[in-house]
């Protein structure tokens, strides 16, 4: 390295936010690129025969994976910041937090090289488990293939969800990051869903209209909405809300003309705004995340989660709630 | 298997006595016994644990952790005192010196200590800048788990290279700084030579040593030349960790240190 690259690099560094200040987005090593192959290795072959591979192929850069777009969108919506603003920290920040060995942290570093990342913070934990440095980097948004990882996560109210690599791949925007939401159990808490499974749908109206009025309780991803509107409002302030390049969507079986009011009612009193509110009465909501094409649709139920996987949507699963201990049964989804 | 062959032991790691008996709290203790446990307490039960996995493993193994105890001018009473406590705790301490302030160092040098562990940012600054290889002993609040000893090696001081070290004088370090920061590297490279070693004894899970690098300033190219040039002296580390300028402390929170080599770059802002 030459003395000016050298500069270079350590005045980028002085330029990256204090935790804080950012919008921190911790990913793991298997979600941010493809690593089946290893993954493999590891689960028939044991560790040692692990690493050992990874050494081997350290040259090899990984392919991207399920979170990748989701970063590089990421990444565009700083560069707008930047411009803008070109002296605040509210940006976002990526952390590679994974539970893999440092002997894999060459191969890792290769790859973020390889595709023009920028990512200059991560975390190697080597099998210990990451929760604790999630919370020393003031996350606020955690992203794993681990399901057991992400639970230990909402456990500690850090929002989080576990993410599934598509077969095909729809086109996602390369200017604007689109973040899609669940309601019930997402956004909100699951206190509604518990009387759907409880009692049936006929109850859950009932319960829906008798609250209209009350406002629901927050879930585990309405911290991260929250962050996502303060970094709107600050392009609205200078003149970009036609062209933002943060769109938020929010994704619900709830119908509109009723048990959808509650939930706007309460989007509204916590002083946030969505883009785009699609109630789809308990329509699937596959066809509807290929017209929106999301980045990522956050949604607490596996069942829409592989429903959207399968139309090449990229779809994180919230493991958060009552959806957890009774899984959807096909039949049973009628409108909302 | 060479290293087994050659006796590249003992890992002696000099310690001072006021990090290993709380004085401060001697009038409040109870215990007339003993002297009341310092902060290098952990680190020393951690070390033992080491000792006695290295030693299940090969009896005749030559490459263990020797502790050797300074002491700094202190009365006759408090001499007898650290020989009884040290005895009472069944603290496996080679040898006791009890010197004057200013024979520290030449204590430190004449007794080829390959780790000077202090509490103290100073004494291993001044031990750094004579050559002698010093770490800080991680002031750990808690008394965690002693069955694993972990060591951190700063990416920076490994992974920058000379030139860039040369060029931190733009960014405010002294040439006091640069040069103990340039000290540092050379005197850690035994160091991690032999911990390499003693790593290698054991597998990947289950081991009761660990070891991290951990990148303060550097960016993530800066910790992979620190991985690549630890790899090259034999030690490929457990843990990776690039803080790219965000404070250290919550990160070291997580990690728990015994041993933090950071050459004088992490109390910088």
């Amino acid at each position: 390295m030459t003395e000016f690259e050298f500069l270079g690099e350590l005045s980028v560094l002085i330029s990256l936010p204090k935790p804080e200040n950012a919008v921190t987005i911790a990913v793991s090593s298997r979600v941010l690129f493809r690593t089946e192959k290893e993954q493999k290795v590891f689960e028939q072959k044991g560790i040692e025969e692990y690493l050992r591979y990874q050494v081997e192929h350290e040259n090899e850069p990984f392919a991207p994976g399920p979170a990748f777009p989701f970063v590089k969108a990421l990444e565009t919506v700083n560069n707008r910041l930047r411009e803008l603003y070109p002296d605040s920290e509210e940006l976002f920040d990526i952390v590679l937090v994974t539970y893999n060995h440092a002997h894999v942290g060459i191969r890792l570093i290769n790859t973020i090289n390889y595709h023009n990342l920028f990512i200059e913070r991560f975390c190697m934990t080597g099998g210990s488990s990451p929760i604790g440095y999630l919370k020393a980097w003031h996350t606020n948004l955690y992203l794993s293939a681990d399901a057991e990882k992400v639970q230990e996560a909402l456990a500690e109210g850090i929002a989080a969800a576990t993410m599934f690599m598509p077969e095909k791949q729809i086109e996602v925007s390369e200017t604007q990051l689109r973040v899609a939401f669940d309601g019930d159990a997402v956004l909100f808490s699951d206190e509604s869903e518990r009387i759907f499974k409880a009692h049936g749908l006929d109850k859950f109206f009932e319960h829906e209209r008798e609250n209209e009025n009350r406002l629901l309780d927050h879930g585990p991803l309405k911290g991260f909405l929250e962050v996502l509107g303060k970094l709107q409002k600050k392009f609205y302030a200078k003149g970009h809300r036609m062209d933002c390049p943060i769109r938020t969507y929010l994704v619900t079986a709830r119908s509109a003309a009723s048990s959808g009011i509650r939930a706007l009612k309460t989007l509204r009193a916590w002083g946030l705004e969505m883009d785009e509110a699609l109630f789809l009465a308990g329509a699937p909501k596959g066809p509807m995340l290929e017209k929106i094409r999301p980045h990522i649709y956050f949604d607490d139920q596996m069942f829409h989660v592989e429903g959207a996987v399968e139309m090449g949507a990229i779809a994180a699963h919230v493991p958060y709630g009552i959806a957890q201990k009774y899984p959807h049964k096909k039949s049973t989804n009628a409108g909302k | 298997m060479e290293d087994k062959k050659n006796c590249t032991g003992p890992l002696m790691i000099a310690l001072q006595y006021n990090d290993l008996f709380d004085l401060d709290s001697i009038s409040t203790s109870t215990d007339t016994d003993a002297l009341p446990k310092g902060r290098a307490f952990t680190f020393m039960k951690a070390v033992q644990t080491v000792n006695e996995r290295l030693v299940e493993q090969n009896k005749s193994d030559c490459l263990l952790f020797e502790v050797i105890l300074i002491s700094k001018e202190c009365s006759e009473e408090i001499k007898t005192k650290i020989v009884e406590s040290v005895k009472h705790y069944g603290l496996e301490i080679g040898k006791f010196f009890f010197c004057k302030k200013e024979e520290l160092i030449n204590t430190l040098q004449s007794n080829k200590v390959k780790l000077f562990l202090s509490t103290e940012r100073d004494d291993v600054y001044e031990a750094l800048h004579t050559g002698i290889p010093a770490a800080l002993l991680y002031d750990q609040a808690d008394d965690h788990v002693f069955n694993q000893l972990t060591v951190i090696f700063s990416g920076d001081v490994i992974g920058f290279s000379e030139d860039s070290l040369d060029g931190l004088s733009e960014f405010g370090f002294s040439e006091t700084q640069i040069e103990t920061i340039k000290t540092a590297k050379i005197c850690m490279k035994e160091f991690a030579v032999l911990i390499g070693q003693m790593r290698r004894r054991f597998g990947q899970e289950n081991s009761p040593l660990c070891t991290c690098v951990l990148t303060s300033w550097g960016s993530r190219n800066v910790c992979a030349s620190a991985l690549k040039t630890l790899r090259e002296w034999g030690l490929d580390v457990d843990e990776a960790f690039c803080l790219a300028g965000a404070p250290c402390s919550p990160i070291l929170a997580v990690v728990k240190p015994h041993i933090l080599w950071d050459g004088g770059l992490l109390n910088m802002s």
